[in-house]
């Protein structure tokens, strides 16, 4: 625990009251709750939990400050997986068999959840649940898997579709994929595929890339396979550093059709990589488009998005400093930890609502309990048994003066 | 030339080149007969695996496949790359369309232009990647497609490099012994005969004190004791007719 969370989870445990009963379940003190986290903070896509963590602290350290929860500070257990499925899985056992945590929060990726779910199944009569995991894949959203994880975020079906329906819309039929070769990438390139069926379409081309792979390196042969293909429009289901990558060499080897990312990808990081250091900021970002499972942070209209900025600005939360190693600028704002800061708000709206005694049991109850909750974003919140996802809706956006912004014409931007 | 001289050095060179003529023969069989051995039983190994595994993928990607469920299918092929020796791995449903594959960047012409639903074992050269024995399985009877898996036959070669290098080791260090104990034995043998030479050649010169200096060579019982024996019969034979040659274990002069 770094000093700045030392700080920000004394305020919180000394507004706790003086008896209270026995905690009714492990991870529940009766001062603390303690989340467990395990995410990307080293390697190439360190930038994503990093982000995302510090979104969540941000409004976590604003409920510790007004006291906790019924008295209780919430506390976040991390541990680094870089991004890699084997490392997360032994984060999983050690925070629930070891550390005893109450609930897992906000794992990112979907090479490491993926690999996690049947271990939640495995240790189901521990009853723990994870809760907004950073990725939009199916296997946290369906059976077998999909009773032991809830969900904030849009999914990759919901974001693919909605880039392949916009693309078609304006005429750019010839879609090709360049993805990552995991189960992250197969699920967005399966998602396209869905969606193209549907305009009675088929894939282009595709190319794929491994995961780790990092801005430094090349993406000339992915380039040249899709070019091949001669397509319209295409859709990178990866990371910022290999998207950036892929962008970078398709303009350069004159590929210079739209270029879409998912949420995953870390805009702001992929932005920064092709941007930074260079006169013609627009040489590789002209053509970028992002799709989004959260609003713009530059919308302050949006009351979360004010609440967000606000909390960011006040309380500038770090990452946690034992586990970040390499050299890491934070952004002041980035979708990212915009989506971390909301998924730690409507966690504290749950766990208020597992009253005096929490226990992991009463969690579904009360996350079923959720039914159209204003989270501040303009959409609703809702969950029951077949309702597993909380936000359906996609946003788009694209580079304008240097950042990313709402795109409201596709036609007069790609057309 | 001296007596101190004499020395039998073709007759050690000659036991010698037979030494290293019969090792190199033993070496060079075994050596032979371990490659085909040895990469027979690991072809047909590897080749069993590899079916063994490509079944187990297949078993498990039913309930996958029916549910649609593709990032749990390539979740599922990834863990299997993981294994030493196999290099790639796809599935195509009963149309021939890829549904998972591990290829990066892309999946290579040679196996775009083949059938991905056949379930035939071949031997495919891939531009790039290397030699690969290629199996297949099939999903619920085929019906719901195929998975196909690439065992890298270099992971094979080097496998059987490492058995011959281990067994060239073992060769290397038994000739050594041999022929440090040739050697030996060779010198225990050429000693005797040196001495025989030198009192005979001594006996030739009539260098009555150098005969009678290397007398202890008649004293001996084996064949070199003979044959200084007959040599100084034979020297003596020309003076004394009358004398008997000496038997194998005759009296010494």
């Amino acid at each position: 625990m770094n000093r700045r969370s030392l700080i920000l989870y004394g305020v919180g445990g000394s507004l706790v009251g003086a008896a209270r009963a026995e905690p009714a379940h492990s991870g529940v003190t009766d001062t603390e709750i303690t989340l467990g986290m395990s995410a990307a903070f080293s390697g190439p896509s360190r930038g994503l939990g990093i982000e995302l963590y510090r979104g969540a602290s941000a409004y976590f350290q604003h409920v510790n400050d007004q006291g906790g929860i019924r008295g209780r500070r919430i506390a976040i257990k991390t541990y680094d997986d870089g991004y890699q499925p084997d490392p997360s899985v032994n984060n999983t056992m050690t925070l629930m068999l070891e550390d005893e945590v109450f609930l897992l929060f906000g794992y990112v990726g979907t090479p490491t959840v993926t690999r996690v779910l049947p271990m939640l199944k495995k240790f189901q009569d521990r009853n723990i649940y994870l809760f907004f995991p950073f990725t939009g894949a199916q296997p946290q959203r369906e059976p077998p898997y999909g009773d032991f994880a809830f969900n904030l975020r849009a999914s990759y079906r919901q974001e693919t579709a909605g880039l392949v329906d916009n693309f078609v819309s304006i005429g750019r039929k010839r879609i090709a994929v360049f993805y990552q070769a995991d189960a992250y990438g197969r699920s967005g390139w399966a998602g396209v595929r869905a969606a193209l069926k549907r305009h009675g379409e088929r894939i282009a081309g595709e190319a794929t890339y491994r995961r780790g792979s990092k801005f430094t390196g090349t993406m000339r042969r992915q380039v040249e396979i899709l070019e091949a293909a001669e397509p319209d429009a295409v859709i990178c289901i990866g990371a910022y550093a290999a998207c950036a990558a892929f962008a970078r060499d398709a303009v350069d080897h004159g590929l210079r059709v739209p270029i879409a990312n998912l949420s995953f990808v870390g805009s702001e990081n992929l932005l920064k990589l092709l941007t930074e250091g260079r006169e013609d900021s627009r040489q590789y970002t002209y053509l970028l488009v992002n799709s989004q499972v959260v609003p713009s942070y530059e919308s302050i209209s949006v009351a979360a998005v004010q609440e967000y900025r606000d909390f960011m600005q006040r309380y500038d939360p770090e990452a946690p400093t034992e586990l970040v190693q390499e050299a890491y600028a934070p952004f002041a704002h980035s979708f990212v930890s915009l989506e971390g800061f909301l998924d730690a708000k409507l966690m504290v709206e749950i766990l208020r609502r597992l009253g005096d005694s929490p226990s992991r049991e009463a969690l579904p109850r009360a996350v079923f309990s959720i039914k159209d909750y204003d989270l501040g974003i303009g959409e609703r919140v809702s969950f029951g048994p077949d309702r597993r996802q909380g936000l359906q809706r996609v946003y788009y956006t694209v580079v304008d003066e240097g950042r990313f912004v709402p795109l409201d014409d596709w036609g007069e931007r790609f057309a | 030339m001296k007596l101190s001289d004499i020395k039998v050095q073709k007759l050690f060179q000659k036991t010698l080149f037979g030494v290293l003529s019969l090792f190199g023969i033993i070496g060079l069989s075994t050596s032979i007969l371990l490659i085909y051995t040895v990469n027979d039983y690991l072809s047909a190994e590897y080749e069993d695996n590899s079916k063994d595994i490509a079944k187990t993928i297949a078993d498990s990607s039913v309930d996958i496949l029916l549910n649609r469920d593709l990032a749990a299918l390539q979740s599922l092929i990834d863990q299997f790359v993981e294994i030493q020796g196999i290099s790639y791995i796809y599935i195509a449903d009963e149309t021939g369309e890829f549904l998972a594959h591990t290829f990066v960047p892309g999946i290579p012409a040679e196996i775009l232009a083949d059938d991905p639903t056949s379930t035939e074992t071949v031997e495919r050269k891939i531009d790039g990647m290397g030699h690969f024995v290629e199996v297949g399985r099939p999903i619920l009877a085929g019906v719901a497609g195929t998975v196909r898996l690439g065992m890298d036959t270099g992971v094979i070669a080097l496998k059987v490099q490492r058995a011959i290098g281990r067994q060239l080791y073992l060769v290397c260090i038994i000739f050594a012994v041999g022929v440090a104990a040739a050697l030996w034995f060779v010198k225990l043998a050429a000693n005797p005969l040196r001495d025989v030479l030198a009192y005979a050649v001594a006996l030739a010169r009539n260098e009555e004190k150098e005969v009678s200096s290397r007398g202890e060579v008649l004293e001996r019982k084996d064949e070199a004791g003979q044959l200084a024996r007959l040599f100084l019969y034979f020297s003596r034979g020309e003076s004394r007719d009358d004398e008997a040659p000496p038997g194998p274990a005759g009296p010494t002069a």
